[in-house]
């Protein structure tokens, strides 16, 4: 089935105030489309009231917001509870649909949230856009659907049996779902399965400060925290954990995080999403499943070494397990130490993710993933800083 | 002219009576320490201020009286506001300025007319203690208690002992002058009002250890902090209501329970013997093979014995080595197994499950940082119910033996001197962002986390002063500075800090007894009670449960908020009450175990198998 090619095309975007889905659509809009984005108020902002922020972020002019409604609605309510105006507009008006809104939250105790998100939300989407022309559902799923599937992770929608988290197994069941409904419905489907994304490689721009940034952040806390309590109170708290301040303004911090060479994180900045997601839409109008994946992993080794640079450290360092048998953990480390353990399947990854569809797609079209270098990491960490991490974006 | 800020502060007034004990070492009041008329302390200049800014009193010689012996020294402003975060002095001074313009003006104070009444009761007790005075009076006339309407007496008396009081009783009887009894002058549950004659029993101030038995005799004047510092200095303990609560009218009304019930028991457990005056003015006590039985229980309203002019209460051991320690826990039923567990095993003394809203107030010298934390506690930190336990190092042992994860003493105070930066925003977000497959206590909890926790939070008497107004720093940086202000076991015995529940809003507690083997009946009255609230938009919330008697029964309290001057926020109890109050009726009738307070209103010294067994 044929993507439609006329030259504005109408797009529904679902998590349009979120990350991934704020770039996608800022991009659609910058290309010309009109944009329809399903947004949920808060206690404090009203979709629009978001929206316009992020898009003032975004820096998009007045004149181009021209092609942007806000349709303020609920995705876990049926229709979406759009009120009956809005509702007319997306049955009547939406060409493609992308689906970017998720619960990312791993916890089990939070199942019940995260499948009304990812589960029932998608069902009164598809229920929805049922009734439109929407001739093509972009559906921004995980690399990680691959659960604990052992080496090479196959570019198509095979059989997982076992999973990490709630996350993933949702994202897995939502794939099907998707899958079940576009071939009854004539639907061409794209599934997009980025691995872990972080700002933007250029500018190091983001809006979310979670995954790769958390963990830098935490360090940068420890290091705010004892360099205040050296120059200011005397250091005894330093003194205590072992941290201590050069003449030269290095700080030794002493954090020693389990790890290994043979493995690590898949990072792609987002920018790299974006560009890969349009020409993925532009190059494969037959749709499919895509890897949108980083061919080289960062071992956690490499991003110690990055954090100790940009941030002037010391002491901060990858290690084999062996290391905390002949010296147990310190309160630092076992706040590192968890952290690890929970989101070890994506900070310690062994697995291989298989592109060879998205990697000759967007070779045809001379994209490729920026490495995750150490400039591309302080621009990023430099953009974080300035924001207080997000705070005061 | 009056000030619309202090008259809106006067009618906040929770009428907790805690500017009439002298619990923060500061003195008390001086005007109401040598008058001890409610009117002269400032819960009583508060009414006042407030009934004049409605038009509800006129200015007597009295309220001149009450007004000119007020000396602005300040020490309302502290105790008030450790517990309601107000600062009454602004009151204080407007009605001062307020009564002095008046009189500069020209204008002459009323002076209420004496009357035969009057003075034969002035005869009983001294011509001090007995007064018509209006403004006298009104202090006597309302309380926040949202169900009911001002009544104002015509008569207040303070009898001196309980000779006198019994006098005022035949008096009262030969003139058909209906009369109340007032323990500390005011009344939460707002049920003790007259048209006659109320009885103040303020100066009746008597306490008599008997350390060869374990026993305080004291009298109806006497509050629970008094009587815990009284047993404190004998090296025992009082099992004690809350602090400005009078220990005679706790029995009478409700019975004694608190955390320590849980070791110490309730009701008749907690006493030996008491005096009673009966309606015709004669005395009798408990344990006369002839007075009415007193020890039993009926389920149906029921008038208390009589005056209560004595209390002959138990006191307990303590041991040096005793300490707090609480449990964290994520779920409610996880955290009410687990105390029921420790008293079925006769783990520790005090015991209960507090919520995380609990947590935060208590802890908190201020409601926007009790708000602010609250998020912290709960959420961040996954603090959402502890078990709260005091017991020796045999006890505490125990408890670690069975949960990894506890709060200890040092770590309480770290929490408690740290609070204001355990809210810093920077460290929440961390804290938040910390996902992993354990609740994050059990991380930021474990010992080798104290550093780095202290390093966070820096914890200083000057760091937990830094949550309150400038003004007030210094004492507050001086106060946190006594240990017993961080000592889970202090601060459980003198209960100083649990009136701060009230400190947003007017509180109305159901407390409620319940079967402590069947947590979804505890589950299930939770559930209705806030599903009430909520239908109504009444804040509600979960408040404690102490196990009783080896952990077959505990007593639950729930919590609903209101401003009790918001007339919408009254028409919402209204409301709310014909759904709660049958609903309560009904489980109370129907199911083993449950018996609402309601009903044992006035029974205070049943036996407790006698209601929780029937």
């Amino acid at each position: 089935m044929m993507v439609q090619t006329r030259k504005q095309q109408t797009f529904l975007v679902t998590g349009g105030t979120g990350f991934l889905g704020s770039h996608v659509a800022v991009d659609l809009l910058s290309r010309g489309h009109r944009v329809l984005v399903l947004a949920r108020g808060r206690s404090n902002s009203s979709a629009s009231q978001r929206m316009e922020q992020l898009l003032n972020w975004f820096g998009i002019r007045k004149d181009q917001r021209m092609d942007l409604k806000i349709l303020q609605g609920d995705l876990n309510r049926p229709g979406l509870g759009l009120d009956p105006r809005d509702a007319r507009v997306v049955s009547r008006e939406t060409d493609e649909t992308v689906h970017c809104a998720s619960d990312t939250s791993f916890s089990p105790d939070r199942r019940e949230q995260v499948e009304r998100t990812n589960i029932l939300g998608l069902e009164n989407l598809l229920d929805v856009v049922r009734e439109s022309p929407c001739r093509a559902l972009h559906l921004v799923s995980t690399a990680y659907v691959a659960g604990k599937s052992r080496g090479l992770c196959a570019e198509d929608f095979g059989q997982v049996r076992e999973f990490h988290n709630v996350y993933e197994e949702t994202k897995f069941r939502a794939e099907k779902i998707a899958a079940e409904h576009c071939a009854v419905n004539r639907i061409t489907l794209y599934v997009y399965r980025p691995s872990i994304v972080y700002g933007n490689s250029t500018t190091g721009r983001t809006t979310l400060f979670k995954a790769l940034y958390y963990p830098i952040r935490t360090l940068h806390f420890f290091q705010k925290l004892y360099t205040r309590d050296i120059l200011e109170n005397g250091g005894k708290k330093a003194r205590d954990m072992q941290v201590l301040l050069g003449g030269n303004g290095v700080l030794h911090l002493p954090v020693r995080i389990q790890s290994s060479d043979e493995c690590g994180l898949n990072l792609i900045p987002v920018d790299h999403f974006v560009e890969a997601f349009m020409a993925i839409r532009r190059g494969c109008p037959e749709g499919g499943v895509f890897h949108i994946v980083n061919p080289r992993s960062t071992t956690i080794s490499r991003l110690a070494d990055y954090t100790r640079r940009f941030f002037q450290l010391e002491g901060v360092r990858a290690v084999e397990p062996d290391e905390f048998l002949k010296q147990p953990r310190n309160g630092l480390e076992l706040l590192f130490d968890s952290y690890i353990r929970y989101y070890g399947p994506y900070m310690q990854d062994r697995r291989i993710f298989e592109n060879s569809r998205t990697s000759a797609i967007l070779a045809g079209q001379n994209i490729s993933c920026p490495e995750f270098s150490y400039q591309v990491f302080a621009t990023c960490m430099r953009y974080a800083v300035e924001t207080d991490w997000g705070r005061q974006l | 002219m009056f000030s619309e800020q202090a008259r809106q502060t006067a009618g906040q007034c929770r009428h907790y009576a805690m500017c009439k004990i002298d619990y923060l070492g500061t003195g008390l009041c001086r005007s109401g320490e040598e008058n001890q008329y409610v009117s002269h302390f400032p819960q009583g200049r508060m009414d006042i201020y407030h009934a004049l800014c409605r038009g509800l009193v006129p200015i007597t010689r009295g309220l001149v009286e009450i007004a000119g012996s007020c000396d602005l020294c300040g020490i309302c402003d502290k105790q008030c506001h450790f517990v309601t975060g107000m600062r009454p002095v602004e009151v204080m001074r407007a009605l001062k300025t307020h009564v002095r313009q008046w009189l500069e003006q020209g204008n002459q104070p009323v002076q209420a007319a004496s009357d035969p009444d009057l003075e034969a009761m002035r005869r009983i007790v001294g011509d001090k203690w007995a007064s018509n005075d209006p403004a006298v009076l009104l202090t006597y006339a309302d309380d926040p208690f949202p169900l009911a309407g001002m009544r104002t007496p015509r008569y207040v008396a303070l009898p001196k002992s309980r000779e006198e009081v019994a006098a005022l009783v035949r008096f009262a009887n030969t003139r058909n002058l209906p009369y109340v009894v007032r323990g500390n002058g005011g009344s939460v549950f707002g049920f003790v009002f007259s048209d006659g004659l109320v009885m103040d029993m303020n100066r009746m101030k008597g306490i008599e250890i008997d350390r060869e038995n374990w026993t305080a005799r004291v009298e109806p004047g006497v509050t629970s902090f008094e009587l815990q510092k009284e047993a404190v200095r004998h090296g025992l303990r009082a099992n004690t209501a809350e602090p400005a609560a009078t220990v005679c009218g706790n029995i009478v009304c409700t019975g004694l329970f608190s955390t320590w019930s849980n070791a110490y028991g309730v009701n008749a457990d907690t006493f030996v013997d008491m005096e009673f005056i009966d309606s015709r003015g004669d005395f009798f006590r408990l344990n006369d093979p002839l007075a009415a039985n007193a020890f039993c229980f009926e389920h149906k309203l029921t008038p208390a014995p009589g005056i209560c002019t004595l209390a002959h209460v138990r006191l307990h051991p303590s041991t040096e080595d005793e300490e707090g320690l609480m449990v964290p826990f994520d779920d409610f039923e996880e955290a009410v197994l687990f105390a029921r567990e420790l008293s079925t095993r006769r783990i520790g003394l005090a015991l209960g499950v507090l919520g995380g809203h609990y947590l935060s107030t208590f802890m908190s010298p201020s409601a926007e940082l009790a708000d602010k934390v609250r998020y912290g506690l709960t959420h961040a930190l996954g603090l959402r119910y502890v078990v709260f336990m005091v017991g020796d190092r045999f006890a505490r042992e125990a408890v670690r033996s069975m949960r990894e994860f506890v709060i200890d003493s040092k770590l309480f105070r770290m929490l408690m001197l740290g609070l204001p930066r355990l809210g810093d925003d920077e460290w929440l977000d961390l804290v938040s962002g910390m996902h992993t497959d354990q609740p994050p206590y059990a991380i930021l909890l474990r010992p080798e986390m104290y550093s780095l926790l202290e390093a966070v939070l820096r914890p200083s008497p000057e760091t937990a002063a830094q949550a309150v107004d400038e003004d007030l720093q210094d004492f507050y940086a001086q106060l946190y500075a006594r240990p017993q202000m961080t000592d889970m076991v202090w601060l459980n015995m003198f209960r100083i800090i649990s009136a701060r529940m009230s400190r947003r809003k007017h509180m109305f507690a159901f407390l409620v007894y319940v079967p402590l083997d069947r947590v979804q009946v505890i589950k299930q009255i939770c559930g209705q009670l806030g599903r009430i609230a909520d239908k109504y938009g009444i804040e509600n919330d979960y408040g404690f449960l102490t196990p009783l008697d080896l952990g077959k029964r505990a007593i639950l309290e729930y919590d609903y908020y209101i401003d009790h001057q918001d007339p919408l926020e009254k028409e919402k109890i209204r409301k709310a009450l014909k759904e709660f109050e049958p609903y309560l009726d009904n489980l109370s009738a129907s199911t083993k175990g449950v018996k609402w307070l309601k009903y044992i209103f006035s029974q205070g010294c049943a036996r407790k198998e006698a209601f929780l067994y029937t």
